[in-house]
């Protein structure tokens, strides 16, 4: 598929959102929003409750076609693309890859299996390969077996590696699907509510993950998040939304600061009346 | 070596199941020989493992990949045709029939699917339902090739142009498939496609997330679906030797889809204990039942509550009974054994 021309990005940005906007129905669920990542930064998107921060995820992964804007990548290649321009099973091969709110694992593999579905766009031979079981394929499937295990080692569940997905406890379930993002060698990863679900020793455990693999695996990471202790902690820059609407932007302190986001989060002294 | 670390070698074989099953079952023709079992022990059984090969079709599209077809009897009964035609009255050589009648429902399946898995997996069963019933009309109308409703006879196969099999050979080389195709999908599923399929099942968008995509995996778990299903009914033509074009009906289809349910889902042994339950236990058992066996469609009924039990009480399908079987046995083992001890 031959693309239009890319813009391409300013040097040491990584991911750059210009004017975004999706309505459903009536309901515009991100208006005009923009930002920039940098590279190697933790980026972290925050608002109250509805105020569209998953849904700007599911434009930038392509699981929704936005109504308006340009999100623009530095891909693996080096390459500024323009994901819109993408379909959403190609994002992960440019060097986006996910996670989700609600965990989205396949229960019945064992979790070095649902780790491995993280390495598929690494395979590559095909189905008449993969029946036969052939030399090429048996190397490969070693190989991509291996690079699984180290990821699990470094997320601290390798020892449970043949245990069966279901029926784990989240905060294991977690640790899966974080490991399965770093299978591709990304780029940038988003993390949707990373820490929902988890108690407080495993949030803070998860502070220092993801500074680890920011610098083990030399991305950038954007995250949605409730737990503020969380993002105020582990984030360089914070971008506040509400109503689908850019709010403020700036470092944890910044935003802590900023009145217009203690407006949004907590109300006014005149609505407490 | 030692017998010991051979032993345990052979059981850690993965193939082992199936290779074991395939020698089992290559004896029933000797059985007969020597008049332990009934001559028709060799046709019924034999229809158990052709109808073991579409069900493991079906179960890698509806087990593993969660995509519904209910067109399994059309795109099989359209295999057994095309190949009776090509066979007896094109006079073609029979390998090339096998590939020219597994190529055309292939070829169909890929157009139904295109058309219908865009959007959602579940306009497929739709689809396919529509697509084996005009099949079914078509059989019955075509007279100048099917033969109408006095049904189409076919030949047993002739290998290489001069090496004709006769009814136990033909029973050999339906082993050989069976056994051959369960090695195939053991390994498909435990590969990086099997996965693949596996997360469109569990999770469209973890699958999507990760690269995969869904049309291109629907497409091939009902293509590979359709060309194990071909193969059952080219295997079918050449072994009962006669096909009538009411038997392709949605009953059948149902039936297979019973198959998998009650031997197991995502499971390739209890496909073949699922054939059995559904086609061989009627007429092995139930008939023999006096009273109750002269019922018609009694055999229907049966899988039926079966089908009810199974979900209610084995919902893993029946291959889990013998999973069961020896956990039970070696608890009772450690039991006597804590008791001398």
């Amino acid at each position: 598929m031959s693309h239009a021309h890319v813009k391409p990005l300013e040097p040491g940005i990584i991911l750059s959102i210009e004017e975004l906007s999706i309505a459903f129905g009536g309901i515009k669920a991100v208006d005009n929003l923009s930002f920039q990542i940098k590279e190697k930064e933790i980026f972290g998107l925050i608002g109250p409750n509805g105020a569209g921060k998953t849904t700007a995820f599911n434009c930038i992964t392509q699981f929704y076609a936005p109504n308006h804007g340009s999100i623009r990548f530095l891909s693996k290649k080096d390459e500024t693309v323009e994901l819109t321009q993408h379909k959403v099973h190609e994002i992960i091969g440019l060097g986006l890859v996910r996670t989700f709110q609600n965990v989205e694992l396949i229960r019945e593999l064992s979790i070095l299996d649902n780790v491995l579905i993280g390495a598929h766009i690494d395979y590559k031979t095909g189905l008449f390969n993969a029946m036969l079981k052939t030399k090429k394929n048996r190397k490969e499937e070693e190989a991509l077996k291996n690079q699984a295990m180290d990821v699990l080692k470094f997320v601290g569940i390798a020892d449970k590696a043949l245990w069966p997905v279901g029926g784990q406890p989240y905060g294991i379930l977690k640790k899966v699907e974080l490991a399965r993002t770093l299978m591709c060698s990304p780029r940038l990863i988003i993390l949707d509510e990373p820490a929902a679900g988890l108690n407080d020793i495993e949030t803070l455990g998860l502070a220092d993950t993801i500074r680890t693999i920011r610098d083990e695996y030399n991305c950038a990471i954007l995250l949605v998040e409730h737990d503020m202790r969380l993002v105020m902690d582990v984030c360089d820059t914070i971008c506040a939304i509400n109503f689908g609407k850019f709010l403020a932007k700036g470092s944890p302190k910044q935003i802590k600061e900023n009145k217009d986001v203690q407006v949004a989060y907590l109300g006014t002294k005149e609505d407490l009346v | 070596m030692t017998m010991k670390t051979l032993l345990a070698k052979i059981k850690a074989y993965p193939y082992l199941p199936y290779i074991s099953l395939g020698l089992v079952l290559s004896l029933i023709p000797t059985l007969v020989y020597f008049d332990v079992l009934r001559s028709s022990y060799v046709t019924l059984i034999g229809a158990v493992m052709i109808y073991t090969i579409v069900a493991l079709g079906l179960n890698l599209l509806l087990g593993w990949s969660g995509l519904i077809s209910l067109g399994t009897a059309g795109f099989m009964g359209l295999a057994a045709y095309a190949s009776a035609y090509f066979t007896v009255n094109l006079k073609l050589p029979f390998e090339l029939s096998v590939i020219l009648s597994i190529a055309i429902p292939v070829a169909i399946s890929v157009l139904v699917g295109l058309i219908s898995l865009r959007i959602e997996g579940l306009y497929l069963a739709i689809a396919t339902l529509a697509v084996s019933e005009i099949f079914r009309k078509t059989f019955a109308e075509f007279d100048f090739i099917t033969n109408g409703f006095s049904g189409k006879s076919a030949k047993y196969p002739t290998l290489l142009g001069f090496f004709k099999l006769d009814n136990t050979m033909t029973y050999l080389l339906l082993v050989i498939v069976m056994v051959l195709i369960m090695i195939l999908i053991h390994n498909l599923i435990n590969s990086h496609v099997g996965r693949a399929l596996n997360a469109m099942r569990g999770s469209e968008a973890a699958a999507q997330a990760m690269g995969i995509d869904l049309l291109k995996y629907r497409l091939v778990a009902f293509a590979l679906a359709i060309a194990l299903t071909s193969v059952a009914g080219i295997l079918y033509v050449h072994f009962i030797k006669y096909v009538e074009p009411s038997k392709w009906n949605l009953g059948l289809s149902l039936n297979i889809l019973a198959v998998i349910i009650i031997g197991g889902v995502r499971n390739i042994m209890g496909t073949f204990v699922g054939a059995f339950v559904v086609f061989a236990v009627p007429d092995l058992v139930l008939k023999q039942i006096p009273y109750f066996g002269k019922i018609a469609n009694f055999a229907y009924i049966v899988n039926g509550l079966t089908i009810i039990l199974v979900i209610l009480f084995y919902p893993s399908g029946l291959i889990r009974v013998f999973t069961d079987a020896r956990i039970a046995f070696n608890k009772f083992i450690a039991k006597t054994r804590g008791k001398t001890a």
